[in-house]
């Protein structure tokens, strides 16, 4: 992370900021500066993430606590949006514009003149490599496509801040691999790059920094190995099938890394605190004992029992 | 005014199924137009034509157009989520507003005005320059309407059905009743207007309302629609899909 050396002028800071809709808390007090590289804004859906980049870029006043860029509070500021390139997740583009047409309407309206728009329209939407459907119109575009252009229009006048939203969704595999160089290099140049996802395979080979956001808490923050290893070292829960459950439980019980098996209704649920081990030695063991494994599967795998582990711990 | 805002705008107002269906209005007073001129042959035509344009042009055409611009030129945008492109921009959120509520008017001047000429004309309203008289009575008309209901699609995102309730109840029925009701009419402001520009005798046609008090109360209702609309605009707040 290079927080330390990041400019001031494009530093992004979240200072004890909270979003509440009525009753609802839909961001609880969080805290963070970002001042340069990859930042993946993790978390699962309807966590906040939204909330959160959308108070970044202006359109949310924070209920309590301050959102600034380069040291101003975006809300009410227009002029900071020569700065900062947003990509919402909202697909809505105009459908009656060209990918061409769209992305130098952005550029305009950053106040380019005619000359340095048409430039920067070629040069953006050769980063996202839509050359070959810029004369077409929007409403003709792939999911993937409309999301490259948006990204185009976010990039079009060159910002040092760029809040992208679910960027990845919609696109294909390639699509994505592409969009990530992209965002790597943009970041390269010194941007300041905060986009969010609630996939932790995207967040995991993009993002240098993480931030973990369940249910509007910043639940954990930091180096992404730090984050994946709390996420790995914490206990794991299987159930298994195989051909005697009662004496692989009797042989997993020998093993130092379980820490718990039960066999309820028949069903045989092993919890674990080293997955690793665990997974490399479940094989072997049913083996000496002469078991056939049928079925070995995690019960809480789900992002959401990681993300809440994250916050119970 | 930015001249890409006003573009964009403009392309997205003049969508098909919005400009067909006003077409369609328009025609209609037309074909009513040509309707009386071929089966009153002979009667008073000039005080006919009064009552189509009073009635169709300045009472129904003048305010639909108006209401189905106005509630789109930002409403439209918000609801589909466009409009955040234009407003994470560094452009004054009051010359976009401003911008929006020009196209609106322009739009819905050409959509009311060439009916209500060509109507008029039919009808024969020719005589002591009454079509020419209810065409700029409506283009004012139609300026006050869209600031009204620029400033309502920035109030609620119910803006077409208020805004309907809004012509059939106050203007249609309520503002009429009273002389201090009247006041607050855009159709009496119009029709005031309209007045003024024609030396039709009061039997074919006259307004209620003096000229002074409808340029009065007209132009107060721009500026503080207009204003409550910017205002709107500059305290918006756009959540993500997940708030």
């Amino acid at each position: 992370m290079t927080a330390a050396e990041g400019s001031v002028g494009t530093a992004v800071e979240v200072t004890a900021a909270s979003r509440w809709y009525g009753n609802v808390v839909a961001v609880n007090d969080v805290t963070f500066r970002l001042a340069g590289g990859i930042t993946g804004l993790l978390g699962p859906n309807g966590a906040g993430k939204s909330t959160i980049l959308h108070m970044i870029a202006g359109f949310l006043a924070p209920s309590s606590g301050a959102v600034t860029i380069a040291g101003r509070p975006t809300r009410g500021h227009p002029e900071l949006y020569r700065q900062v390139g947003l990509v919402p997740e909202h697909e809505a583009v105009y459908p009656f514009l060209t990918g061409r047409q769209f992305v130098l309407a952005n550029a305009r309206l950053q106040g380019m003149t005619p000359d340095q728009a048409s430039s920067a329209t070629e040069r953006a939407i050769g980063q996202v490599a839509l050359e070959a459907a810029q004369d077409r119109a929007i409403g003709t575009y792939s999911k993937g496509m409309r999301q490259r252009i948006k990204v185009a229009s976010a990039l079009v006048h060159d910002p040092g801040v760029l809040l992208l939203d679910e960027p990845f969704n919609g696109m294909d595999p390639r699509q994505r691999l592409q969009m990530m160089d992209l965002l790597r290099r943009l970041a390269a140049e010194g941007r300041v790059i905060l986009f969010s996802s609630h996939i932790l395979e995207e967040v995991e080979r993009l993002a240098e920094r993480v931030l973990v956001i369940v249910a509007g808490r910043l639940a954990a923050s930091g180096d992404f190995r730090e984050i994946r290893r709390l996420m790995t070292d914490r206990p794991h829960t299987f159930t298994i099938r195989s051909s005697d459950d009662r004496a692989l439980a009797g042989a997993l019980m020998g093993q130092p890394m379980i820490a718990g098996v039960s066999l309820d209704d028949g069903l045989l649920t092993v919890r674990t605190a080293d997955f690793g081990a665990f997974s490399r030695a479940v094989a072997g063991v049913a083996r000496r004992a002469d078991i056939r494994l049928h079925e070995l599967l995690p019960t809480d795998e789900s992002l959401e029992s990681v993300f809440s582990y994250l916050v119970r711990r | 005014m930015n001249g890409v805002i006003a573009a964009i705008t403009l392309r997205q107002l003049l969508s098909r199924r919005r400009t067909v269906l006003l077409l369609l209005l328009g025609g209609l007073m037309i074909l009513v137009a040509l309707a009386l001129r071929i089966g009153a042959e002979g009667a008073n035509l000039p005080r006919f034509a009064a009552v189509l344009l009073e009635t169709f042009g300045v009472a129904t055409l003048m305010p639909l157009v108006a209401l189905l611009f106005g509630t789109a030129t930002i409403g439209a945008e918000l609801e589909e989520g466009t409009a955040i492109y234009l407003l994470a921009k560094p452009v004054p959120r009051w010359v976009t507003l401003i911008t929006k509520l020009v196209v609106a008017a322009v739009c819905s001047v050409a959509l009311t005005c060439i009916p209500v000429l060509l109507a008029g004309q039919l009808a024969g309203g020719g005589q002591h320059g009454m079509v020419l008289a209810f065409t700029i009575a409506a283009a004012a008309g139609s300026l006050i309407y869209c600031a009204i209901f620029v400033a309502l699609s920035l109030i609620t995102s119910r803006a077409l059905i208020f805004g309907l309730g809004y012509i059939l109840i106050w203007e249609g029925v309520l503002a009429g009743l009273f002389a201090g009701t009247q006041t607050f009419s855009v159709r009496q402001h119009t029709l005031a207007i309209a007045d003024t520009l024609t030396d039709a005798p009061t039997a074919i046609f006259s307004a209620p309302l003096e000229l002074g008090t409808a340029l009065v109360v007209g132009s107060a209702v721009v500026v503080l629609a207009t204003s409550i609309a910017i205002r709107r605009l500059l305290l918006i707040e756009i959540a993500g899909e997940t708030p």
